[in-house]
Formats: C-alpha cells, structure tokens, sequence
C-alpha cells in the first residue's frame, strides 16, 4: 500500500507432521530476548466435555512426577529467570483449546546455557507425565481445583461489559455449539473425579488434533523430544467440523437483565451468512471496522463523540461465526436513542453511505494491526494456529494484498448479508433512576 | 546528544535536547515493525494543587482536570485528531495516572508524519465552552463504568482508608460532581501551567532515523517562553498512620473482593533511591506472598485464595503502599494470616529465596523488553522519578539479601494497614 514501508515482513513457519495429527511449527528468530514453547490439544467445543477440558489444565498446573507440588514448581520456574508456565482453556469459534506454553528468558542474556532443555522438559512433565494414582489424578487437587473453577464460572458477572457481551451470545446462539460457555457449567462440575477427569485426559491425548509452535531462538535444542513415543501411534484422530453458519434461523430475541449497576450495558448481535472462506468475507470485516472498529467508526464518532452517549461505543467481528457484536456502555434512559443510533450507522453501510476516506482509514487500521503481529512471540504463534484451524494457506501479505482489493461495492454486499438478531440489555434495577445514580 | 546505553542488552537510549526545549529521546529496535511514541507531562491527578508563583497562594482545581484536559487536547478546530491519525494507519490514545498524563500512539506506516502530529496536537489546545460540556456526558459515562468495576472500587476504598489527605486517594477521573465545575479556565491554567517542554519527556521506540525523528518533532512544535518556572506542586501534610483499618461496601459481584494496604511510612525518596525501594519491596512481597512462597501454597489449598491473589507495592516520592490483593470467602481470615506473617520477624526470609526471586525478577525484566509497549510505558515512569530503564537491569543485580530485610523491618514492622472488601449483595456475612 506504501512504497517507503522500511522492510516486508518476513513471518514463515518450519510446519513439520510429527505423527498422524501432530504437527510442530518453528519459527526461528533472534528478534526476542525470550523463547515460546506452545502445546494446543484442539477439541470440538461440546456441553459433555467442555467442563472437564476447562478443569484439566488447572488440575496438570499443580504438579508433574518431576515436580510433584506447585511449590517445588513455581521454584522451578524461578530458578529458570522467570520463566512462564501457562496453562488454560479456550474457545474458538466452535472448537475449544486447551493450550500450555512456557517462555523463557534467552541463554545469551543469561548465560544460563541449561535454561532451555530444563523449560521444555518442566512443560513436558506436566503435559505428559502427571502424578497419577492408581489411574486417577489426586483427588484432593481435583476437588480444590473444582471449587475454584465454580468461582471462576461465577466471576463472570464481576466484570459487566464481557458479562454483557457473553450473554449476548448465549442467548442469541441458543441450541448452537458457539452458545457454550467456555468455563462449563456449574451443575457439571460436581460430577467429575480424579478417575473420570483422568479417562477424559487420555482421551484428549489420544483424540485431539496437536499443534505445538516455537518462536525463538533453536540453540540446537530438539523439540520433538516433547512428544512422548505412545502418541506417535495414535489413530482416530478427530476430525473437528466447520462452524455451522445458520441460514434463515433469526432468533429475534430481545433480552433484558435487572443487575445493580451505574450503567447500562447494551450490545447488539447481529448475523451475516458470508463464511470467512468466501471471497466476499474481507467486506465484512472492512464494514465491521467502518462500524465500530475504533476511533474513526460510525459509531464512535456518532454515539460517543457526537452524542456523548458513552465513553465506549464499538464493534467486533467473530470470525469463526460470521457475527457481529456492536456495544455501548451508557445511561438506562438513553437505551432507544443509543439502539436508533447504532441501528442506524448499520443502515448507513448498507446503503453506501461512507466516504472513500474512512473506507481507505479501515483497510489501513487493519492492516497496520495485522502487521504488528510479526513483533510479538505470543501473536505470531496465534497467528499460525488460526491459519491452521481455518485452513488458510495464504501468507500475510497474500491476506493483505486482498483486503488492499476490498472497494465500496464489497462492503456494500457484505453489510447488506448482515441482519439483527438479538438485542440484549443489562439493566439496573426497578426503582434506580439514573438520576439517583448522578446524584 | 547523548547516548545512554547497556552493553549486555547492546540496546538503550539516544537523548536529544531540542532547541524548542523538548527532551526527546530515542530507543531504536532494530527488526520491529511497530514504532511507537509516547508524550507526557509530569501533570498527574495528584496535581491539582499548586503553589502560584506570582503570590505563593495555593491553587486547588476540581479532581478529574488532568484526566479531562487528556480528553480535551484530541479537539482541533478543523478535524478530530482521531480521525487524522487514522488517516496514517495509526493507533492514538492517551492515559492519565496519578503522577503524569501521556499521548502516544503506535503505527507501522507513517510514523514521522503521526510523530508531528502528536508533538503539533498536544501543543495546540483547542478549548471551546461547547466543546467542554459536551465532553461532560463522555467522561460521566467513564466514570460510571469504572464505579461498576469491583476491583476499581475496592482498590480506591483501601486508599481513600489508607490516606487522610494525599490527592491518591481520589479517583483520578475525579466524580460526576467534580468534573461539572471544571471550566475552560481551569483547563487553560492546568496546561499553561504544566505543559511547558521543561515539565514533558519525549520518548520514541522503534527501527527508526533519529535525523528524521528531530525533524519532525521540530517541524510541529512551537515556541514556549523560555523563562517559565513550572509552579511547585502542593501536597497537603499527610500522617504515617492510616485513615482506618477497614473499609466495606456491597456490589453485585460473585465472591467477596479484597484489597490488604500496607501504607509506607518512609516515603521522600527520588532517583535511584526511590526506584531501589520499588524493586527491593517487590522482591521482598515475591518471598513472601507469591506462588512460589509457602505462605501462598498453605492458604490456597486451605481454599481461602485462588491464583487472583497478588501482591505487589506502588509508590513515588511522595507516597507509597504494597497492596495485596484477590478475592476470597473470608477475606478477614486472609487479613489476620497476613498480619500474623508479617509479624514473624523474617523467619521466613531466606537467602535462597532472595536469589531465586532476583533471578526471576532478571528474567521477566528481559521478556518485558520483547514489547516496544514496555519499554516505552516504563522509560516513562522511570524518567519523571530520575531514573534510566537501562540501568534497571545493573540496580537488580546490586540489590542484597540484606535490604531486603531492612526493608522488612522498614515497611512492615509499623502494621499500618487497611483491609477493604467489596462484599456480594445481599451476601450475609
């Protein structure tokens, strides 16, 4: 798009098949001064499971035969310079990850030239060598993990813009696999035990897809090494299928929620039926960045700065799904104007009514965000992984070079795709006035 | 010019003196994509009191003006400053704290055109009594969203119980009655008085040209009285013991919140001083509290904390706390096992446990220089206390196992805490 650009991004990965669903993805750089190690087991995002996948990382955290307690662990990890063991679950799309990484410092500042073989061995003991007690995990790590776990399921309405978001998308995917939570659910955590938690970890070792990504900094270490010789004979590798973009199933809901709050969360859900492998994708996400993308955003510079209905008005696009959230935090009494207002800004993109400018300053904000993922370990990592999970072949610059040929017409086509389908509304509670909250 | 530089990490920093009086330095990575910039005055929401220099009178104004002159200076008589970065490609924003205000932004395209920009907008204030009102219903809607946040709340109660009068204790974008007296003259005395280049830094992160940086800092700034004295900010006499000693409120939340103060009663340190006793207190809340600590081993499997909890201190000159912090069913509980391990007289600080922290301490430092983000953000911070980042890695190593416990003995032994605890609604205790 510019000529002076200092430099074309160099991102190319080593992908190697290990086994029959294994794959290792290296990135070799010396741009860091840290190494990323990352393990994802991937799974279909399903009610039966999606609870015990949630608990399992935090249970393999508390300790591996090498380490047997988080104490002897975290000591581990700090005699290592820091280095960071994570482990979680995720939702994407319809699949959920489970994925365990760990950084550490590079030897040439630490002159610790062990460093490396000792992290990757510390990740590989937790993966794939737990304490494991007459084929079951510790029951006592199992039930506090569980508690905790409850806790967590629960925090969800501690903070209210994700609460708001993430009932949106319950209520609006009802009777979908993206409508899962990704913790689980409390009424299924009770029922799992070290044995049943420990079937459902091999069955995750035998059954998942694996994709491990180094970025860094090789110093000659062998990373297939990580993968025990039982796995390299797995069959029934599960076959995960592609989200389901639903055709002509507008649920229509309109949802509201009393809560004691100073503000209204209000966020719109709406469905295009253009899939992310469709030429005609790139319009959809061109059009969600007119429309709440960021500063220079229909709705930012309508609801926010010309309104000043709230201090935060914006978009997102959820890929795997072809679903737009539009959001708003702001006072009860302005809920039909701030609805209109957004409505609106929807309207107008379907309509053409946008300048080539801010069609221009879209495809560039996305570009320049794309861009940035080539300084980061963590992005280049997810990076890959998203190209592998939807299949994508093409390197960045072949994304970017087709979002440069994205015009007014593609958007046009694609906002038109995009339909309304749930309006949800968290609310304060009868009787609280915004005025008695300005006081 | 000067070059500041640490040759284990063969990387640091270029400071120019520009003729403007802009202090500009440059941190060149090499191979990133991303550049960055980050413009700040050492104007905070600690600030709003100051002695005037014509009569010696302190001047008090609303809390929240720093935080909405930060609004404020995205106007422009033509086009919304946004909207004129966005033409670049590049990503504005801007953040106050309690010790400065900054406007940065981070780009991969254009970056010389964005750096005039940022220096030319935060130069030009275009303040209108329009402008300003409708500014009112933005911030209002900010600060009603943080007065929904459970851990917003519960922080600034422990600090409205741990301090009497320190400005910290208000919340830095101040209340909905407070930013309804600010006025455009409030805003014109805040920044004629405190965006002077002699009270600014300038800091840029990236793979860049330092020739062209110069020249597009040149190019946008203007001219500032050279002889501008920067008024003495006033803090008004604070006690070393604390307010009270437990602070409670209800919220819809899931489980109760807490936030365990422990006010620093030695404060009045700057430069190398100062940013030691940050490291050395963080050093000395990682033995006792972190993960890696029996302490947190011990309660976490009594079920009282889980992996929310932390600890960790905060402080400039002229204030400071550790805070620890996380959620738990019995929050009291968890506020008398602190007391009671504070109380051990260092018992449980080892030399062992110092080095493997250092180490730690050594290594997170150096994954923190992975992101143009960290470097920019703490050669900041680190610059308005007198201190360079790039001597952060050789103060680590200077640190011994025994300022960690003089500083035990320092910090601890006064047992001047708060417990704050933001309860459930309707939660019987």
């Amino acid at each position: 798009m510019n000529a002076g650009r200092s430099g074309k991004v160099e991102l190319k990965s080593n992908r190697i098949a290990l086994s029959d669903g294994i794959f290792l993805n290296i990135v070799e750089t010396d741009k860091f001064k840290s190494n990323l190690l990352t393990v994802n087991f991937i799974r279909p995002l399903d009610k039966a499971e999606v609870t015990m996948n949630a608990l399992l990382p935090m249970v393999l955290e508390r300790g591996s035969k090498s380490f047997p307690t988080k104490l002897l662990m975290e000591r581990k990890l700090e005699e290592l310079y820091g280095a960071s063991l994570d482990l979680g679950s995720s939702k994407r799309g319809e699949r959920q990850l489970i994925k365990a990484s760990i950084e550490w410092a590079d030897s040439k500042f630490t002159s610790d030239k062990k460093s490396g073989k000792e992290a990757i061995n510390l990740l590989k003991g937790v993966l794939f060598d737990p304490v494991i007690i007459d084929g079951s995990f510790d029951d006592r790590y199992v039930e506090q993990e569980k508690r905790i776990l409850i806790s967590r399921i629960r925090s969800r309405i501690n903070d209210k813009r994700n609460y708001a978001i993430s009932r949106c998308i319950e209520e609006m995917c009802k009777g979908e696999r993206f409508g899962i939570y990704s913790l689980g659910y409390e009424e299924d955590v009770e029922g799992i035990d070290g044995k049943r938690l420990y079937e459902q970890y091999r069955n995750i070792l035998m059954t998942s897809p694996i994709e491990i990504f180094f970025v860094g900094n090789l110093h000659g270490l062998e990373l297939d090494q990580l993968i025990p010789a039982e796995l390299y004979n797995r069959r029934d590798i599960l076959l995960i299928p592609r989200e389901v973009i639903p055709e002509n199933n507008l649920s229509k809901r309109n949802v509201e929620e009393a809560m004691s709050v100073s503000q209204g969360k209000l966020v719109l859900g709406f469905r295009s039926s253009i899939p992310y492998e469709h030429e005609h994708y790139n319009g959809l996400l061109v059009g969600n960045e007119l429309l709440g993308g960021g500063p220079n955003s229909h709705m930012f510079k309508t609801v926010r700065e010309e309104k000043s209905l709230a201090y935060y008005a914006s978009s997102r696009l959820i890929k795997h799904k072809s679903i737009i959230l539009a959001d708003a935090g702001i006072l009860f009494s302005n809920y039909k104007q701030a609805l209109d207002l957004i409505l609106d800004q929807v309207a107008r993109l379907k309509s053409g009514d946008f300048s080539d400018e801010d069609l221009q300053i879209a495809k560039k904000s996305i570009e320049n965000s794309s861009r940035s993922i080539v300084d980061s370990n963590q992005m280049i990592s997810e990076f890959f992984l998203g190209k592998v999970i939807s299949n994508d072949e093409r390197s960045l610059e072949d994304m970017l070079s087709e979002l440069g040929k994205t015009d007014r017409n593609k958007v046009i086509i694609a906002m038109d795709t995009v339909t309304l389908d749930t309006i949800y509304f968290l609310n304060g509670k009868e009787g609280e006035t915004d005025e008695e909250n300005l006081e | 010019m000067k070059k500041i530089w640490n040759n284990t990490l063969d990387e640091g920093l270029i400071h120019l003196q520009l003729e403007n009086g802009i202090n500009l330095y440059y941190y060149p990575k090499k191979g990133f994509t991303k550049k960055y910039a980050i413009f700040s005055t050492s104007f905070g929401s600690n600030h709003t009191s100051f002695i005037d220099n014509s009569n010696g009178k302190i001047i008090k104004l609303p809390n929240g003006t720093a935080h909405f002159l930060e609004h404020k200076l995205f106007e422009d008589p033509d086009r919304n400053i946004f909207e004129r970065f966005a033409k670049y490609g590049a990503d504005v924003n801007a953040y106050t704290n309690f010790d400065q205000t900054s406007y940065l932004f981070s780009t991969s395209d254009n970056f010389y055109d964005s750096l005039s920009l940022l220096v030319e907008f935060v130069q030009n204030p275009y303040l209108t009594d329009e402008n300003i009102e409708k500014e009112k219903g933005i911030i209002g809607q900010e600060i009603q969203m943080y007065r929904d946040n459970p851990r917003w709340r519960v922080y600034f109660n422990c600090l409205s119980a741990m301090y009497h009068n320190h400005p910290v204790k208000d919340d830095i974008a101040g209340t909905i009655d407070s930013i309804s007296e600010i006025f455009k003259e409030d805003l014109l005395l805040a920044y004629n008085r405190f965006y002077h280049p002699s009270n600014m830094v300038l800091f840029v992160v990236g793979d860049l040209e330092l020739d062209r940086i110069a020249e597009a800092v040149n190019k946008a700034s203007r001219g500032f009285p050279a002889d501008t004295v920067i008024p003495v900010k006033y803090y008004p006499e604070e006690p070393s013991i604390v307010r009270k000693n437990f602070i409670e409120d209800y919220m819809s939340t899931s489980k109760p919140l807490f936030y365990i103060g422990y006010k620093d009663t030695d404060p009045g340190k700057s430069g190398k001083a100062s940013v030691k006793k940050d490291i050395v207190t963080n050093m000395l809340l990682d033995v006792l509290l972190s993960e890696s600590s029996e302490f947190y081993q011990d309660v976490y499997s009594q079920g009282l904390i889980d992996s929310s909890f932390g600890a960790y201190y905060s402080g400039k000159s002229d204030y400071g706390q550790s805070m620890i912090v996380g959620q738990s069913d019995d929050p009291k509980r968890v506020y008398q096992l602190v007391i009671e391990l504070m109380s051990n007289k260092m018992s449980l600080l080892s030399e062992d446990a110092f080095l493997r922290v250092k180490k730690k301490e050594m290594g997170r430092f150096l994954m923190g220089l992975n992101s143009v983000e960290f470097i920019a953000n703490n050669l900041t911070d680190l610059y308005f206390q007198g201190f360079y980042l790039m001597d952060y890695l050789d103060l680590l190593s200077e640190t011994t196992f025994e300022d960690l416990l003089e500083r035990f003995e320092r910090h601890f032994s006064s047992g001047e805490s708060v417990l704050s605890v933001i309860w459930p609604e309707g939660m019987v205790k």
